[in-house]
């Protein structure tokens, strides 16, 4: 490799990250101001025009705090644990084409990639726990762990259903092969599955049982604050991008949309940002709406549920491909599932009737027994 | 699950109606008529000077003891224009101690101090809600010009020149009469 393509590659790298920290900004934004109006509040409003600056009042205010060291600290890994939850976050993007040809490095095993580097980030989860030589930390870290290696399984199978209609790991293949019907229509099942273990794997509501500020305050994060805080913050709010993005382009059509050109780029990052947009609305509103998980119902709802879930669905699609069936088979089998196991589900959820308990009180023996 | 989606649908429903948000500093929210604020001293328009003759009923009944009252001579009295032949000469109330209980309101004689609409006056130092005679009458002169207020006998006499509900009681007067 010479010189002036480390050049390009170093340059498309700084472009990336300059362009994440751009979404992450406006995500902070959208959020806030999202989860506002669902409260019949304003959201931000005084950081300029709709508050619009409030992201980078926000970045100038964390850069300037001052970044508290507790004497008890494990230094290394406490120093690491930021970067580690970052670098992976960053890495993933490096195969993520937002256009046809818009990526850093498009690779055939793109999704294999994602998935092994996604998993990454729970090292520096229960580093962050470990090393901050606090209890809340220390639990929410082991919280993390449990929580997104459980959730790793049902993302991973829902994957699978996407790369077994496919036949590719390619990200830009899997959109390519969504330009007649979104695998959305094919697969809701797959959509439901990955939708719901990637908001586990983000860690938000109902979902955010490791920085469950009202049991963990804050979790793996406690002790953390200005700068290094700002890099989980950071984290945090690229993953939600991935994770909308990865739905988009596996199950929503990416980049295409019908009727217009696949292959101009302009139009094509477009139409990607806005379909991820939509499903980061999606989380935002799933948050403003559900409160959070117990962790065993958490658990429960990961292995009892979900990755059932996850193995027939990818039977199913086995089975259509084995069998060569039509589109529609595969459809009305994932949708028949989907509604039984959601009737079923909701039966199992609905309060259960107090039950008839009935209260014995003492009775002190007659003292005319004890004459006798 | 269908309880999962009924609750996304209110919170996309909320989502679309107006926040119900007051921007504060920029737009308050509107007072009520009958709203009490601190209290503050009347002035009599007819007379040009205070009702207060500087009694200190009021004084003697606050039950925080924020105010202090000094009475007088009239000079209008000795010229012959007032009726008063007292008058306050200084009256301080420390509104950071008034609890807002009116109960000055009701046992002055003179209808000279009135629960107003003032609230918003948060000053910076401890002892800066100390307010004096003039400022207490610039405040009362600010209400009655906003809330048209009459010392008591003057609205019992609008009153009895034209009764509000007069026409109807004579309504039902006659109905009675005819059954």
């Amino acid at each position: 490799m010479n010189a002036l393509e480390t050049l390009m590659l170093l340059s498309k790298m700084l472009g990336v990250l300059t362009g994440l920290s751009v979404v992450v900004l406006s995500l902070t934004w959208l959020e806030r101001k999202f989860l506002g109006r669902m409260q019949m509040r304003m959201g931000p409003t005084r950081t300029g025009p709709y508050g619009l600056l409030q992201p980078v009042a926000d970045a100038i205010k964390l850069m300037a705090k001052e970044d508290l060291l507790s004497s008890w600290v494990d230094r290394v890994a406490y120093w690491v644990a930021p970067l580690a939850v970052f670098v992976p976050t960053f890495m993933i993007w490096v195969t993520i084409p937002i256009a046809r040809d818009l990526v850093i490095q498009n690779m055939d095993m793109g999704l294999f990639y994602i998935i092994a580097f996604s998993v990454l980030s729970i090292v520096g989860l229960v580093m962050a726990g470990w090393a901050s030589s606090n209890k809340y930390a220390v639990l929410g870290g082991f919280r993390a762990a449990a929580q997104l290696i459980s959730y790793e399984i049902p993302l991973i199978l829902a994957v699978l259903g996407v790369v077994m209609l496919a036949q590719s790991m390619n990200l830009q293949e899997v959109v390519s092969k969504q330009g007649t019907v979104i695998y959305a229509a094919i697969q809701p099942l797959g959509l439901v599955l990955f939708f719901i273990a990637g908001l586990a794997e983000l860690g938000r509501t109902p979902f955010d049982i490791h920085p469950a500020e009202s049991e963990v305050v804050g979790g793996p994060f406690v002790e953390y604050s200005g700068a290094h805080w700002a890099v989980f913050f950071l984290a945090e709010y690229i993953n939600t991008f991935a994770i909308a993005s990865l739905t988009v382009l596996l199950f929503l059509g990416g980049w295409l949309f019908p009727g217009l050109p696949g292959d101009v780029s302009a139009l094509g990052v477009l139409v990607f940002l806005v379909k991820t947009y939509m499903v980061i609305l999606v989380i935002f509103w799933v948050r403003g709406t559900y409160p959070r998980l117990r962790i065993d119902q958490l658990m429960s709802l990961g292995w009892k549920v979900l990755v059932p879930l996850a193995f027939v669905n990818v039977i199913i699609t086995a089975v259509y491909m084995f069998y060569g069936w039509p589109d529609w088979s595969l459809t009305i089998m994932s949708t028949a599932i989907l509604v039984v196991v959601g009737w079923g589900f909701s039966r199992r959820m609905r309060t259960a009737p107090t039950p008839e308990y009935t209260v014995k009180l003492y009775v002190p023996a007659p003292e005319a027994s004890n004459a006798g | 699950m269908l309880g999962n989606l009924k609750g996304l649908m209110v919170t996309l429903s909320t989502f679309f109606r107006h926040p119900v948000t007051y921007q504060y500093p920029d737009e308050h929210k509107p007072i009520e008529d009958r709203y009490m604020g601190f209290p503050v001293l009347m002035w009599d328009k007819n007379v040009e000077e205070p009702y207060c003759t500087g009694c200190m009923v009021c004084v003697r009944y606050c039950p925080t003891q924020c105010m202090t009252a000094v009475m007088k001579d009239n000079p209008l009295h000795a010229d012959g224009k007032s009726t008063r032949r007292k008058i306050v000469d200084s009256f301080e109330i420390n509104l950071g101690r008034c609890i807002l209980c009116a109960i000055c309101v009701d046992v002055c004689n003179f209808d000279a101090i009135e629960m107003s609409h003032e609230h918003e006056l948060s000053k910076y130092a401890r002892n800066d809600n100390r307010t004096n005679l003039p400022k207490l009458l610039e405040m009362g002169k600010a209400y009655q010009q906003e809330s048209g207020w009459k010392p008591e006998k003057e609205a019992k006499a609008e009153a009895d020149v034209k009764p509000v509900g007069s026409s109807v009681e004579t309504k039902e007067e006659t109905a009675e009469a005819e059954s």
